[in-house]
């Protein structure tokens, strides 16, 4: 494994999470995820991979225990210290998230947003140095002839590939991704999830990422966790996760809905 | 993600292809339709009930249209015989009357702005200078333009200055109306990422979320503009500027063939405005 100095580590103690309505999203998760890795996250929806995923740059507030980002304590992180945490995170959506009807670098340029003055946020005066970055970014997820293109006039592979260089932009030292290829037909999926295996590979960036399809997950995720009901029933090997491990995930065995190629899933 | 051939199909679901060659009868599933149509009378019934009191309680007398009917002939006969003579005198008021509008909703606008963002849920996260906006814009918008204009031409004085401060009123009620509308319903996914990479919220709207509004805002500043222009002509009846003024003048003094010939003016300034801003919108809004 590759690894960075300045890379995070990422240590969950006992976590709970309960949502506003009553309804448990994480119960006593406790978990370490070391530097440089790629975390498949797996599960059900509804098991918590969103909250898991959520807790990590604090869009989903912890009720108890503690998480640890790098020297960052996420409990109660509020404000200017919760905004530097999340400026070193990147974050990737099931739903691309861009605005849509600006261009590809302005979008791209967001990942730049903690590090930029308010008042060239207003004017719109971002640094040369910001835009070089930015444009870097394109560059690593080959879409930078589309730069001054609205983000609305792209296809949804190409949307998710500008949310990932907007990440990038960040510099970050962990990407979560949130269900990155839900929203997409198996071939892009494919291309999706090599840009984030390279970025992990290539840069050492930390992945945390949710996938619904186990093949997926077993094909890019160095590391397995299943969850189930809000609980780590399963963390591991992509490798060692056998039928009966995919039992305890998902409560049955497994049909042709939970991989994304309509060929049978081999088992090790 | 389909589902295989069921031909293919040896899993636990295999057994469930029973009924698959039984004549299609209409499934027990399928849903009675839900009786509206008695609401719609009902609501048709209220709304013609309510009209027909409106009518009954303001005195509306249909007669007096008839029995003052030989009036109206005549002024009408004076109406739609513009005296064309008189049109360089009117010009004064016809420029005011353009820049009133111009220069109120330039103000207008531009204050609405930011008040727009502080009067949306989707844009505000501080529920104090929420309310507290909502409330004061709820208030400015109660009164009317006309209301307003007299208050100022007694508070400041006769002129365009009460006119400009007038509308400038006027227009923050309509544009925060609608521009905090707008941003209620626009995606939020572009502020989401803002606010995850660790902007402010002032940062993530600006970036994120004004590029999603402002085609609705240019367009919203024309239809002001418009609404300013019609405004700005009646404005003067009470002594803030324009055309009004001179319409309250001529037809204090019966002057029948000037007053047709400034409604003619506003007819044209109000056509060409249209033409212009659906031009505008159809290049501007995608």
């Amino acid at each position: 494994m590759n690894e960075r100095p300045d890379a995070a580590r990422i240590r969950f103690e006992q976590v709970n999470v309960t949502y506003p309505n009553g309804y448990r999203g994480l119960k006593d998760v406790s978990l370490t995820i070391e530097p440089g890795e790629m975390v498949a996250v797996v599960g059900l929806s509804g098991a918590g991979k969103s909250t898991l995923v959520r807790t990590i740059n604090g869009l989903v507030p912890i009720t108890d225990g503690e998480i640890t980002v790098g020297e960052h304590r996420l409990r109660g992180l509020r404000g200017s210290r919760l905004r530097e945490l999340r400026s070193e995170v990147g974050m990737i959506f099931q739903s691309f998230n861009l605005a849509r009807r600006t261009t590809v670098l302005n979008n791209v340029l967001m990942g730049r947003l903690h590090h930029t003055a308010t008042w060239r946020t207003l004017v719109g005066a971002w640094r040369a140095d910001d835009v070089e970055l930015a444009m870097q970014a394109l560059e690593r997820v080959e879409i930078v002839q589309k730069a001054y293109a609205p983000a609305a006039e792209l296809s949804g592979g190409q949307q998710q590939r500008v949310a990932i260089a907007r990440t990038l932009a960040q510099q970050p030292r962990i990407v979560l991704a949130d269900e990155p290829v839900a929203s997409l037909d198996p071939p892009t999926s494919h291309v999706v999830m090599r840009d984030l295996q390279r970025i992990n590979q290539e840069l050492g960036i930390t992945v945390v990422v949710n996938l619904h399809f186990l093949d997926l997950a077993r094909r890019y995720g160095t590391r397995l966790i299943g969850l189930r009901a809000g609980e780590v029933v399963y963390d591991g090997p992509g490798a060692g996760a056998d039928e009966s491990v995919f039992e305890s995930i998902y409560g049955r065995s497994l049909t042709a809905e939970d991989v994304l190629d309509s060929r049978p899933v081999e088992l090790a | 993600m389909t589902r295989p051939a069921p031909v293919a199909s040896t899993g636990p679901g295999a057994g469930q292809g029973g009924g698959r060659d039984a004549v299609r009868a209409a499934s027990p599933l399928r849903p009675v339709r839900p009786r509206t149509r008695w609401k719609s009378l009902v609501a048709v019934l209220v709304i013609a009930g309510i009209t027909a009191w409106a009518a009954v309680t303001i005195q509306v007398d249909p007669a007096d249209l008839v029995r003052n009917g030989g009036n109206a002939v005549n002024t009408l006969i004076q109406l739609v015989q513009p005296d064309y003579t008189f049109f360089p005198q009117t010009l004064d008021a016809l420029g005011q009357t353009v820049q009133m509008a111009v220069i109120g909703t330039a103000i207008g606008v531009a204050l609405s702005l930011p008040l727009s963002f502080l009067a949306s849920r989707a844009t505000n996260p501080d529920a104090t200078s929420y309310r507290v906006v909502r409330f004061v814009m709820n208030v400015i918008r109660a009164v009317p333009d006309l209301l307003y204009a007299s208050i100022f031409v007694t508070a400041i004085g006769v002129g365009a200055l009460s006119g400009i401060v007038a509308l400038v009123l006027f227009n923050l009620g309509i544009m925060v109306k609608l521009i905090s509308e707008a941003l209620d319903g626009v995606d939020r996914g572009g502020q989401e990422a803002a606010l995850a990479a660790g902007g402010t919220w002032l940062k993530a709207d600006r970036a994120a979320m004004l590029p999603e509004i402002s085609p609705a805002f240019l367009s919203q500043t024309i239809y002001v503009l418009e609404l300013n222009i019609r405004a700005s002509t009646v404005l003067g009846l009470v002594g803030a500027g324009g055309l009004g003024m001179l319409i309250d003048k001529v037809r204090t003094f019966y002057e029948y063939h000037y007053l047709s010939l400034v409604i003619f003016e506003i007819l044209a300034l109000v056509i060409a405005l249209d033409l212009l801003s659906s031009y505008v919108r159809g290049r501007i809004v995608r």
